[in-house]
């Protein structure tokens, strides 16, 4: 037992320089806490070990880290691989989606911080609500709305009408399936960027004579800009790698580039070639955001109030 | 005794953890050779997961058995070659893939075969000993068991399509312009190969020339430009019941038996009368084939699980089980067919059942599958 008891300070004190600095450089809780961190590294880097080791290995194979080709990428870049329309297709429906949810958001954002008042907590729960529900079945719900003799069309056949607008199965409809999906994502950072511009200075700006639209352009749009830039950064990020959209609503009618990655490692059976094109697309998206990131002050957004 | 300062006790959980993250896989396979007489993983096909097929036999046995499905055979069989012979024991797809595959492979190993023959004398005629896909290549091994099978071409709405003019016609309702934009595509890409192969009037199952894989890749590109949608078998047939669609292809039994099952009996699989497959046929049929997987430490539970579903009332179940309806090989026992109703056979086309197999080819492998693949996908990408 008196083995066990703890020792004297003078003598758990570090005994080497050496030791010293490392003492100084983690402190008790971090290294108590290191197990667990390395465990979370490992769960957090597996994975994308192995997929960068698959983009390596011999095309159909499973040969990861045993072999070595550039061979996956190459055919990713080869000029008669028609891959790049479905990055083109993701890459344009997550710019058009983030586009549109800018200017359908920013009025609700404006509405939740300065308009709605007390109403302003019930209205946001609306909007976190659908989340609460996968994202999949809410896709089927819109599938039932819009097909013949579905909700919308049915309705508009009982009231004696011609009956809804085909728009099932459409590029246009993978659209309005991702600004739907996508919303709330775009929404809550810009509300955050949007509290965070300080009345005062729209005050003082009204009272030194400055109209609604200068008020707008000169202060407002520029201190909410870090909450709208995060809400567009990550509804871009999320668009980019969208699919159940594509697949559900739009019933195929396009390719999506997360479509592509899933047919590899499935039907073909080439997770390799998976691979290398999810290795590719996680840069891309990796590239923006950190080119986005550098552009950004979180400081100035975060540290306020 | 050593002087025990926090930091030793640090350091010693260090080697401790990092000794056991290195035994880890030791640690788990010692466990897994504990426990598995009360274990058992079954890799399948939809409906052998569902609980009217597993919860029996769990409370049979008091096991813990957990069933994974995959809606298609080379992914199942990747499984296994990417490591995983160690988790499964059962797997069940399509009937080549255990003769010509996975046998050679060694992925799955064979049954004893004067435990299991009997089963087949209770069996559909065609299913009788020696069945050709429940054997090895040489005829010496029994390699797994059949159950559910069907024919699996394309699907009509028989109140826009007649099944005279479907089964007439035949695939090329495909190459006909004014359909287009009026068909669906179920997502399933071998089946579609095989059948952009037909549409083509081309056989699959051999090994093609590159004028057949022009024709092939001009096919796909029109085929896909022209569906309306490409989706699972809910849309395929919610698309059909809505009125969205005319006809899909890919899909047969297994795909329009719940919506029949619902109260839609004008939705029919087709086959074919004639088409371009061996002997003339214009269709193919996929029958499961269950065996048991090469697992170092096979659970005893998987030849109990094999037996349990011969039974009539369980081969009912399978055949009904939730998501997909079937007919089972076992409806050869009178046991087994009184036990279906009418309408549960109305559901699975009983009334046509025996003349739309002898007019289907049986599912085989495509020996260039992948270059038709990489075709049909760059196909699909045309689309937009």
């Amino acid at each position: 037992m008196a083995d066990l008891a703890i020792a004297p300070a003078r003598e758990a004190a570090p005994e080497s320089t050496a030791q010293l600095r490392h003492a100084r450089m983690l402190s008790v809780g971090a290294r108590c806490a290191l197990p667990v961190a390395l465990l979370l590294g490992i769960g957090f880097l597996a994975p994308l070990v192995a997929i960068f080791g698959y983009a390596f290995a011999t095309p159909r194979s499973f040969d990861v880290f045993t072999s070595f080709t550039l061979a996956n990428f190459a055919t990713l870049f080869d000029t008669t691989n028609t891959v790049w329309l479905s990055f083109f297709w993701s890459c344009g429906l997550a710019l058009l989606t983030v586009a549109i949810l800018a200017v359908i958001a920013y009025p609700i954002a404006y509405g939740l911080n300065l308009v709605f008042g007390r109403w302003s907590a019930l209205i946001s729960v609306f909007f976190v609500f659908p989340l609460f529900v996968s994202e999949n079945v809410r896709l089927y719900g819109w599938v039932l709305f819009f097909i013949k003799n579905g909700v919308l069309d049915g309705t508009l056949k009982w009231l004696g009408l011609s009956g809804g607008p085909e728009v099932l199965y459409t590029p246009g409809i993978t659209l309005f399936g991702m600004v739907y999906t996508y919303l709330p994502f775009m929404l809550f950072p810009m509300t955050l960027g949007l509290a965070l511009v300080p009345r005062d200075l729209v005050d003082a700006a009204r009272d030194l004579g400055a109209g609604r639209l200068f008020i707008w352009r000169e202060i407002e749009l520029p201190l909410a800009m870090p909450g709208i830039l995060i809400g567009m950064l990550l509804t871009f990020v999320l668009a980019i790698g969208a699919t159940a959209e594509a697949k559900i609503l739009g019933g195929q009618s396009i390719i999506v580039i997360s479509h592509d990655i899933e047919i590899a490692f499935t039907y073909s059976q080439n997770w390799p070639l998976g691979s290398a094109l999810a290795v590719l697309v996680t840069f891309f998206i990796g590239a923006l955001t950190l080119f986005a990131l550098s552009k950004l002050d979180l400081d100035r957004m975060l540290g306020r109030r | 005794m050593a002087h025990i300062s926090r930091r030793s006790v640090l350091q010693g959980m260090g080697a401790g953890l990092g000794a056991l993250a290195a035994a880890g896989p030791l640690f788990n396979a010692n466990k897994a050779f504990a426990a598995r007489e009360k274990e058992l993983n079954i890799l399948c096909w939809e409906g052998y997961n569902s609980a009217q097929v597993l919860d029996p036999f769990r409370s049979q046995t008091g096991a813990t058995v957990k069933a994974e499905s995959l809606t298609n055979d080379p992914t199942m069989i990747n499984r296994l070659r990417a490591g995983e012979i160690n988790t499964w024991d059962l797997i069940n797809v399509n009937n080549p893939w255990a003769r010509k595959v996975m046998l050679p492979e060694k992925l799955i190993k064979p049954l004893p075969k004067a435990e299991f023959e009997p089963f087949f004398a209770k069996m559909m005629p065609e299913f009788k000993w020696p069945y050709k896909w429940a054997m090895s290549e040489d005829g010496s091994e029994l390699i797994g068991m059949a159950q559910r099978f069907g024919p699996y071409s394309f699907v009509v709405n028989t109140d826009k399509i007649s099944r005279k003019t479907a089964e007439d016609t035949g695939w090329d309702l495909f190459n006909d312009p004014a359909l287009a934009g009026k068909y669906g595509i179920l997502e399933s890409d071998d089946w579609n190969v095989f059948n952009i192969f037909i549409i083509a009037g081309i056989d699959p199952f051999k090994v093609h020339t590159p004028e057949e894989f022009t024709k092939f890749e001009e096919t796909a590109k029109r085929v896909f430009k022209g569906a309306k949608l490409i989706g699972d078998i809910a849309s395929m047939n919610q698309a059909l019941i809505s009125g969205e669609i005319d006809l899909h292809m890919t899909g047969g039994t297994y795909s329009v038996s719940p919506a029949r099952a619902d109260g839609h009996p004008n939705l029919r699989g087709i086959t074919p009368l004639r088409g371009p497959l061996p002997g003339g046929k214009g269709g193919i049929a996929w029958i499961e084939i269950t065996s048991t997987v090469n697992n170092p430490n096979l659970s005893p539970l998987a030849l109990d699980f094999l037996k349990y579903v011969q039974a009539p009332d369980v081969a009912h179940t399978v055949a009904f089980a939730e998501g997909t309806f079937n007919p089972v090989a076992q409806m050869g026992n009178k046991a087994c067919f009184d036990l279906f109703t009418k309408d549960e056979l109305d559901a699975i086309q009983w009334d046509s059942l025996q003349e739309e197999m002898d007019r289907s080819a049986e599912y085989d492998i495509v020996p260039d599958y992948d270059k038709a693949l990489d075709l049909m996908n760059a196909a699909k990408r045309l689309r937009g």
